[in-house]
């Protein structure tokens, strides 16, 4: 018997149903991290990451 | 600079476990060296669309040279601005922005360059074959083997090794959220490019997919919608995490909204495939699932443009004076209008109009030149004086490029849903006695205006990209003598760092399992993820795997979802190679072969097509548009003296057509030999060919059917001498088209079919 016929045979036609169903409960669990209100300010932190850029230690290292 | 004050909270190179302090050097040479690319690609590329686009206003402008003709340059087209243009954008930005972010440079100088330089040697490969016909047929995918190959070792091993790296390296404990963006957009585009490029090669610059029909088109609209998300979408929100909070000197307005934003398209784009292939052959349940899921892609694309241009809360006086943050508003409002449209035109009622018309091209152009477009030149003016050191050239050209840019998208946008939706609605007008009202080329001259429109608009945004050279040029030739390459310092991250601990259950009185959900939902796992990039990277691919997976299984291992059908037999070998010539010739580009079970499309066309009619389609060739009518059932319709005629010059028997002249068909030959080859690649991949895989049998065969239809030919009063021409070989493909069907289920095996190419019902049109 060969795979075609097994998977043919498994009645697998919810599997994807399944899968999104699956999909939503982790995007679910996402969401619960992003909400704890105790990460509020570490994620604040977060957001300057970008900004802190130029507030590095700078030395003149390069020719003029 | 920063006008906003960071939280006080320690960070890592504050508390007492810091590393040592290091000292460091931002590799900006490269991002130059990407930056040039992405101008001088994005200029070539859309000069080739503005070609294209005056060609289906005025055919006659191919000027009849077979490697300037529509169905060659629009592979091009998209191939450049894709690749090319928007891959170097990618590329800047994320240079720029992940070394800053990583406050380190890049893991290896070596790597970036021969990340760079290979990616412009497979760009140039594009531009050298595409034009010659070499392709291996499947929309943005087109590239042949040797050159998937070559993609597949500068993405992942230069790129992808040179990125993680970096990441791995880095001296900043979190991954700022911009990081896991390319991250996604890394091990995605690996995914994708690996998968739907299996291809059985037949020689050098000739290859056939490995799937077929139905699978083959759902792999490749698995790819083409992902590669929208993970290519065209991914990282360029990451590059609008980065680069607008840069530009408009504040933090992003919510991070917790990038990271549902973040997840949210990673869990759910890569379902959304198949609303590309309603009511074609595509099982429904797949076809649905890409609806549900495009449906469900609204919500967090509009919360991360949200999230974009609230950034700019505050700072709206700045967007009225930057035309940097004009650039970066726009941007993300074409995104936020492509992902509303995007899901709207994924339902079925609606894609059953405007599938196959020009308001997909719409679509596609608000997303690419508002979105993309704009994003990059945003980031271009923003990166121009800091990477060169000097002031813009320019500010007031700068003005210019932004309004000249937004007003050729609204003119090419506006006049392509006219386009769309008026063509549309033609194609399933009936008359007062129940007839189609219009011919097919009734439906093609009454939009001719539009395309005149659509030509304005792309030539004023190409003008904007040509302002923005000499921008680049004059700031260029501004620069130092030699740049000053500031030495930055950063304590490295400590090796005695451990992860907080996890956390202990909120509840007083519930199961064990309640206590560990309790635990999974305070979300430390992802916090503890947001610091080690492998951990992260090993998650996201997951994701896309696993979903990939659970779609594409049922699909290729549940025999039901494409029943065969007893008398679709392989093609000929003459049939084949006419086939080739058609792939090669890019006809898919404007014409389907695709029959929905629509009401206006069966009367137009014939039977709706079946799935099990494509079982031997290496690769399928569906199309994506009409331009031109469809094909499925174009075998046996017409004599094949009005098909050397047609492909002659298409204006002798249709003047209003649009298609361009093969007359260069009526004079190549056919390469006979090289036919054994092409019969054994696809024999490898499944096809039973039979008897015609032995030496020497496939070139006889060709050249039996080739003689045969030659001699046909003349007696409809054809042109003599043709025997051995390609126009044969195509016609005998064209002849063939959606005719098994309708055989009786004994019909020849292939090794017997020279007959088969026999059209089925005579007759001029």
């Amino acid at each position: 018997m060969s795979l075609t016929e097994i998977m043919s045979a498994a009645g697998l036609t919810l599997y994807p149903i399944v899968a999104l169903v699956l999909f939503l409960f982790a995007f679910a669990i996402v969401l619960a991290r992003v909400l704890n209100k105790r990460d509020a300010n570490a994620l604040e932190q977060h957001a300057h990451i970008p900004l802190e850029d130029d507030t590095l230690t700078k030395q003149n290292g390069g020719a003029p | 600079m920063t006008a906003t004050t960071a939280p006080t909270l320690p960070r890592e190179h504050n508390d007492a476990h810091a590393g040592p302090m290091e000292k460091f050097v931002y590799d900006d040479a490269i991002v130059r060296k990407f930056m040039l690319a992405m101008l001088v690609w994005g200029f070539v590329g859309m000069l080739v669309g503005l070609i294209i686009a005056l060609q289906l206003a005025v055919p006659q402008l191919n000027f009849g040279l077979e490697f300037l003709g529509y169905g060659r340059l629009r592979p091009l087209h998209t191939n450049a601005v894709i690749f090319a243009f928007a891959g170097n954008a990618i590329f800047t930005g994320v240079y720029y922005s992940t070394q800053r972010l990583c406050k380190t440079r890049m893991w290896s100088d070596t790597l970036s360059n021969l990340h760079f330089w290979g990616w412009q040697a497979i760009i140039v490969s594009a531009a050298l074959t595409l034009p010659l016909g070499i392709t291996s047929g499947k929309e943005y995918a087109e590239l042949e083997w040797p050159i998937d190959i070559a993609i597949a070792l500068v993405w992942l091993g230069c790129f992808g090794v040179n990125f993680t790296m970096t990441l791995i390296k880095r001296r900043e404990r979190h991954m700022y959220v911009a990081l896991w963006f390319y991250i996604a957009s890394l091990v995605t585009v690996t995914v994708l490019h690996v998968f739907n490029s299996l291809e059985m090669p037949a020689s050098l610059f000739k290859s056939y997919s490995v799937y077929a029909g139905v699978q083959d088109a759902f792999m490749q609209w698995w790819y083409g919608h992902n590669a929208v998300a993970f290519f065209l979408t991914t990282p360029f929100l990451g590059m609008m995490y980065y680069f607008v909070p840069k530009a408009a000197d504040k933090p992003v307005y919510s991070y917790r909204l990038s990271i549902v934003h973040f997840w949210s398209l990673v869990f759910i784009y890569i379902w959304a495939g198949p609303h590309h292939l309603h009511y074609t052959a595509l099982p429904q349940w797949a076809s649905t699932l890409g609806m549900i899921f495009s449906v469900m892609l609204w919500m967090p694309s509009w919360g991360g443009m949200i999230n974009g241009l609230l950034t700019l809360r505050g700072a709206w006086n700045k967007v009225a004076q930057d035309p940097i943050l004009k650039f970066f508003v726009v941007a993300i409002t074409f995104y936020g209008m492509s992902t509303f449209e995007g899901p709207m035109l994924s339902i079925k009622s609606v894609n059953s109009l405007s599938h196959y018309t020009d308001w997909t091209i719409a679509h596609v152009h608000g997303g690419a030149l508002g979105w993309n477009g704009f994003m990059a030149f945003g980031m271009l003016y923003y990166l121009l004086p800091r990477l060169f050191q000097t002031q813009l050239w320019s500010r007031k050209l700068m003005t210019y490029h932004f309004w000249i840019g937004t007003i050729g998208i609204v003119l090419y946008i506006v006049s392509m849903y006219t386009a769309g939706i008026m063509q549309g609605l033609m194609w399933r007008f009936f008359d007062e006695s129940g007839k189609l009202q219009y011919d097919f080329v009734e439906t093609v001259t009454a939009i001719q205006p539009l395309y005149w429109i659509r030509a304005i608009g792309g030539l004023l945004f190409l003008s904007g990209v040509v302002m923005a050279g000499v921008n680049f040029f004059m700031t260029w030739k501004h620069r130092p003598a030699v740049y000053d390459e500031p030495v930055h310092e950063a304590p490295a991250l400590s090796a005695l760092y451990t992860d907080p601990p996890q956390p202990a259950s909120r509840l007083t009185a519930n199961t064990e399992f309640g206590h560990q959900g309790d635990v999974v939902l305070q979300g430390w796992w992802h916090r503890v993820w947001e610091r080690r990039p492998v951990k992260f990277t090993v998650m996201t691919l997951a994701a896309v795997v696993v979903a990939s997976l659970f779609e594409q299984i049922p699909l290729f291992l549940i025999r039901s979802n494409v029943p065969s059908i007893a008398s679709v037999k392989p093609y000929t070998p003459l049939e084949l190679y006419g086939r080739d010539i058609y792939i090669a010739e890019g006809c898919y580009n404007c014409h389907s072969q695709m029959i929905r079970p629509i009401f206006a499309e069966v009367k137009r066309y014939g039977e709706y097509s079946k799935p099990g009619e494509f079982v031997y389609d290496h690769p399928f060739q569906w199309g994506s548009r009409r331009t031109g009518p469809d094909l499925a059932r174009e075998g046996g319709l017409r004599s094949h003296d009005w098909h050397v005629r047609h492909l002659e010059d298409p204006r002798q028997l249709i003047p209003q057509s649009i298609m361009p002249t093969y007359a260069h068909l009526l004079k190549q030959d056919i390469d006979f030999e090289s036919i054994q080859a092409r019969v054994r690649a696809n024999a490898m991949i499944g096809v039973p060919y039979g008897e015609s895989v032995k030496d020497g049998v496939a070139p006889q065969q060709a050249r039996e059917q080739a003689k045969q239809i030659a001699g046909d030919l003349v007696k409809q009063g054809g042109y003599e001498g043709l025997e051995t021409k390609k126009v044969i070989a195509l016609d005998a493909y064209l002849q063939r088209l959606g005719t098994d069907l309708f055989k009786p289920a004994d019909a020849p095996a292939p090794d017997k079919a020279v007959s088969a190419a026999q059209p089925q019902k005579g007759g001029t049109p």
